[in-house]
């Protein structure tokens, strides 16, 4: 019971939104802001391996689509790929230096902000020019920040669903 | 073996989670606005609205703080130069007055409408939308507070945006400085049209479509033109020219616009009960 990601889960997410929206939104950098919806996604990808961050990361993702005014269900989209492969890079590096979770959070957040921005191009957002870089390098190094925090608290929430997957990644 | 297993059960599990986003995500793009897909937005955003104020009502005074700690020598400055503008503004209030008087019994004469005597609804900036890619604000009122799709938004100093989407609490305006906006305007001295074009924070909106006879001068007010099916009401202030050159051959003047509003510290705005002509 107390260790139940039923509860843990919804706490997780809802914190993370509020997070995003009223205090990270406040903290632009060159006009950027860091994504710590997408971190939740390389989190999970880093602390729970290919699967738990696919699903981790499209549940974000759908989750910050509502608030956005771009189409519903491109986060989730970007979100489910980057936590899935994170997860996969990740295979294998179970407790290794502390700064590998935080060099995977900048490589993955760019990885993330780009592929977003590729696909909402597809979609006919206007989203690939010169600022494209500035957020790309700002979301990275933010993120990457933050990812001690975030990994810690992805951990947390996930609570005994994870044990079960680390033992067989 | 087990691991052969496990790798394509994981590879199904993300084909199975992408195609469920590309799915929402088609549903989303071709419903375009009143699907079922937008009522469960507006749900979750209204549904959120409460938590969300709360959470800001408790956390602006702590990043209002971090912003302002750098501020404080220049506030006592600024604030002098302010009283000195208040009381330049004050005489020109006057002084505008009165030929507002004698413009408003014109405009009435020849049937025209005005923006100065538009219905607004007074909201506050919650936020900005938690996205890097689109310049958007979050205001505190939505349908409920009568705010539509397509209504201008302003402040006292000019114009701000114009609402893209709303529900019953909240409304999202795109921002001026977007990429993605458009202002048809007018030059104030010679009247002549062209288009304000976003071009990112804190850049100068870039004026298109002014040919290279019209003469421009530098700090020279630009309005919005409220052309017939324009997308915005005729005679906000939008900003003023900061620079115009002309490249040899060209056949546009090339003009850079500082807006009006300070787009990056709003705090109180007006939305405009004005809606575009279909």
């Amino acid at each position: 019971m107390r260790k139940d990601p039923r509860f843990r889960l919804p706490i997780m997410f809802i914190a993370a939104l509020l997070l995003q929206t009223t205090v990270l939104a406040r903290l632009r950098v060159w006009g950027v802001m860091p994504d710590f919806m997408l971190l939740v996604a390389v989190a999970g990808g880093i602390t729970a391996g290919p699967t738990r961050g696919a699903t981790l990361g499209f549940a974000s993702g759908l989750l910050i689509d509502l608030f956005l005014p771009t189409p519903l269900g491109l986060s989730a989209l970007v979100f489910t790929l980057v936590g899935y492969g994170v997860g996969v890079a990740n295979t294998g590096v179970l407790r290794s230096a502390w700064y590998i979770p935080v060099l995977t959070a900048a490589g993955g957040s760019v990885a993330g902000v780009v592929l977003y921005a590729l696909i909402g191009s597809v979609l006919g957002e206007r989203m690939i020019d010169g600022h494209l870089a500035t957020i790309a390098v700002v979301v990275g190094v933010s993120n990457a920040v933050l990812a001690p925090v975030a990994v810690k608290f992805v951990d947390w929430s996930l609570g005994s669903l994870k044990s079960s997957t680390n033992i067989s990644v | 073996m087990a691991v052969y297993r496990r790798s394509r059960r994981n590879r199904f599990f993300l084909v199975l989670l992408a195609l469920t986003s590309v799915t929402v995500l088609t549903l989303d793009y071709r419903g375009a606005g009143d699907g079922a897909l937008e009522s469960v937005r507006q749900t979750a955003r209204d549904a959120f609205a409460p938590l969300q104020s709360a959470a800001d009502w408790v956390v602006s005074p702590i990043t209002g703080f971090f912003g302002s700690v750098g501020e404080f020598g220049d506030l006592r400055s600024e604030n002098a130069r302010l009283r000195r503008e208040l009381d330049e503004a004050r005489a020109e209030a006057i002084r505008g007055a009165d030929a507002d008087r004698e413009r408003q019994r014109l405009l009435q004469l020849q049937g025209l409408d005005y923006a100065g005597g538009l219905d607004s609804v007074p909201a506050r900036v919650i936020s900005t939308a938690p996205t890097n890619f689109q310049l958007t604000i979050t205001l505190d009122k939505g349908s409920d507070a009568r705010v539509d799709v397509g209504m201008p938004v302003v402040t006292d100093a000019g114009l701000v945006g114009r609402v893209t989407e709303v529900s019953k609490l909240r409304s999202t305006v795109l921002l001026i400085t977007d990429p993605q906006s458009n202002v048809g305007v007018r030059l104030a001295n010679s009247g002549e049209h062209g288009v304000a074009r976003g071009a990112g924070t804190n850049n100068p909106l870039p004026l298109d479509l002014i040919t290279t006879e019209v003469p421009v001068e530098v700090g020279e007010p630009v309005v919005t033109s409220g052309l017939e099916r324009g997308l915005f009401p005729a005679q906000v202030p939008l900003g003023r020219v900061r620079t115009v050159s002309a490249a040899p051959g060209a056949l546009q003047k090339d003009i850079l616009l500082d807006p009006s509003v300070d787009l990056t510290r709003l705090e109180f705005v007006r939305v405009l009960l004005w809606k575009p002509a279909k």
